[in-house]
C-alpha cells in the first residue's frame, strides 16, 4: 500500500518532507536505527549476563564514579537538546541560528566523548584493560560502542556545518541535518539506559 | 472504532489506519523540546538521587530506575525526535517497534538462559 499525503499538505510540510526521495532515506534512517536497538540490545545482554564475573579485576562498585558520570550523562542531554533547537531553527529558515547550535551540539558531544576517554584512561592505569574480566570486557564493548557512535556523530556535524555554510537550508541539506538529529537524539536515549543498567545499577548492593 | 471514508478529493490515497496518521507539531517558541530537556534532567537526577540514598530494596529500586529511564526515552522519542512526522503513513514506528520488541527479547532471554544453571544447581 502506498500512502502519499495531500499536495495540499504538502505544501505545509517541513522542507525535508516535501520530496519523496529524501523522504524515502528519511524513512530508511529510521530502518537503520531499528536494527541498531538490536545491536545495543545484543551488547546490553552481555553486560546483564557478565557484570557480576569480575574474576580478579574490579568490581562495577570500585569502579564507578557517578559524580563525572553526571556530568557526562548532563553533558550528552543538553547536546540533545541544542540539536533539538537546530532542528526548530531549520524549520524557520534561520541557516545561521542552526549552524550556531549544530556547532555547539558538536562541541558538547565533543566535551562527552573527551571524559569518556578520560574515564576510560583511568579505568584501564588503575584495574588493568578488557582482558582483566568478563565484566570489563562487557563493559568496556557496550560504552565504548556507544561512544564510536557519538565520536561518528560528531565527523557527521562536522561534514554538515560544512554542508550548510556552503548550500545553506536545501531540500538535501534539511534531510541531511533532520537525520543527524535523530541519530543524536538516539545516541541519547541509549545512554540514558547505559546510565540506568551499568552506572546506577553498579551502586545498588 | 471506523474512521469516515472521505473520498480521495485531493489526488492521494488515505491513510487507512488511523494510529499511522502523520502529526506535525509547530509552535513559535520551542515549548516542546524546552519541556523534554526539563523533565530529562529531573528524571535522571530523581533516579540518581533514589539510588544514592538506598530508599528501596535492591530489586524494587532496580524496576523503579528501569521504569524512569523508559519514560524518559519515552519522552525524548515523542518530543525530540518527532516520533509522529512521516510524509505518509508512519510505517517506521512499527519497525520501531519490532526493534525494541526484539531488544527486549534478547536482553530477557540472555538473562534467563544463562542464568538458568545457577537457578537449578
Amino acid at each position: 500500500m502506498t500512502v502519499q499525503a495531500h499536495p495540499a499538505q504538502q505544501t505545509q510540510m517541513p522542507l525535508e518532507f516535501r520530496d519523496s526521495h529524501e523522504t524515502l532515506g528519511i524513512l530508511g534512517f529510521w530502518l537503520f536505527l531499528a536494527s541498531d536497538v538490536v545491536l545495543f540490545a545484543c551488547l546490553f545482554a552481555v553486560y546483564a549476563v557478565f557484570h557480576g564475573r569480575v574474576a580478579a579485576g574490579p568490581t562495577p562498585l570500585q569502579i564507578f564514579h557517578l559524580g563525572p558520570v553526571l556530568t557526562e550523562t548532563v553533558l550528552l542531554l543538553t547536546s540533545s537538546f541544542t540539536c533539538g533547537i537546530g532542528i526548530f531553527m531549520m524549520r524557520r529558515g534561520r541557516t545561521k541560528a542552526l549552524m550556531a547550535w549544530l556547532a555547539l551540539t558538536m562541541l558538547l558531544g565533543l566535551a562527552f566523548v573527551g571524559m569518556e576517554i578520560t574515564e576510560f584512561t583511568t579505568d584501564v592505569a588503575t584495574f588493568g584493560t578488557w582482558h582483566q574480566s568478563a565484566f570489563l570486557s562487557s563493559f568496556f564493548t557496550l560504552v565504548g560502542t556507544h561512544g564510536g557512535h557519538v565520536s561518528f556523530g560528531i565527523l557527521w556535524a562536522a561534514a554538515l556545518l560544512v554542508r550548510l555554510w556552503r548550500q545553506g537550508i536545501t531540500q538535501a541539506t534539511a534531510r541531511r541535518v533532520y537525520t543527524f538529529s535523530l541519530y543524536w537524539h538516539f545516541l541519547d536515549i541509549i545512554w540514558i539506559f547505559l546510565f540506568t543498567v551499568v552506572y546506577l545499577s553498579g551502586k545498588i548492593t | 472504532m471506523s474512521t469516515p471514508h472521505s473520498p480521495a478529493a485531493h489526488g492521494g490515497e488515505e491513510i487507512e489506519i488511523a494510529l499511522l496518521a502523520p502529526k506535525f507539531e509547530e509552535h513559535a517558541f520551542p515549548w516542546r523540546q524546552i519541556f523534554g530537556y526539563a523533565a530529562s534532567l529531573v528524571l535522571t537526577l530523581g533516579a540518581l538521587l533514589l539510588v544514592e540514598r538506598h530508599v528501596l530494596a535492591p530489586t524494587a529500586l532496580l524496576v523503579v530506575i528501569l521504569a524512569l529511564a523508559a519514560i524518559q526515552a519515552g519522552l525524548q522519542l515523542g518530543l525530540f525526535m518527532h516520533l509522529r512526522e512521516s510524509a505518509g503513513a508512519t510505517w517506521h514506528v512499527v519497525t520501531l517497534a519490532i526493534g525494541i520488541g526484539v531488544a527486549i527479547g534478547i536482553v530477557i532471554f540472555s538473562i534467563w538462559i544463562m542464568t538458568f544453571k545457577s537457578g537449578v544447581s
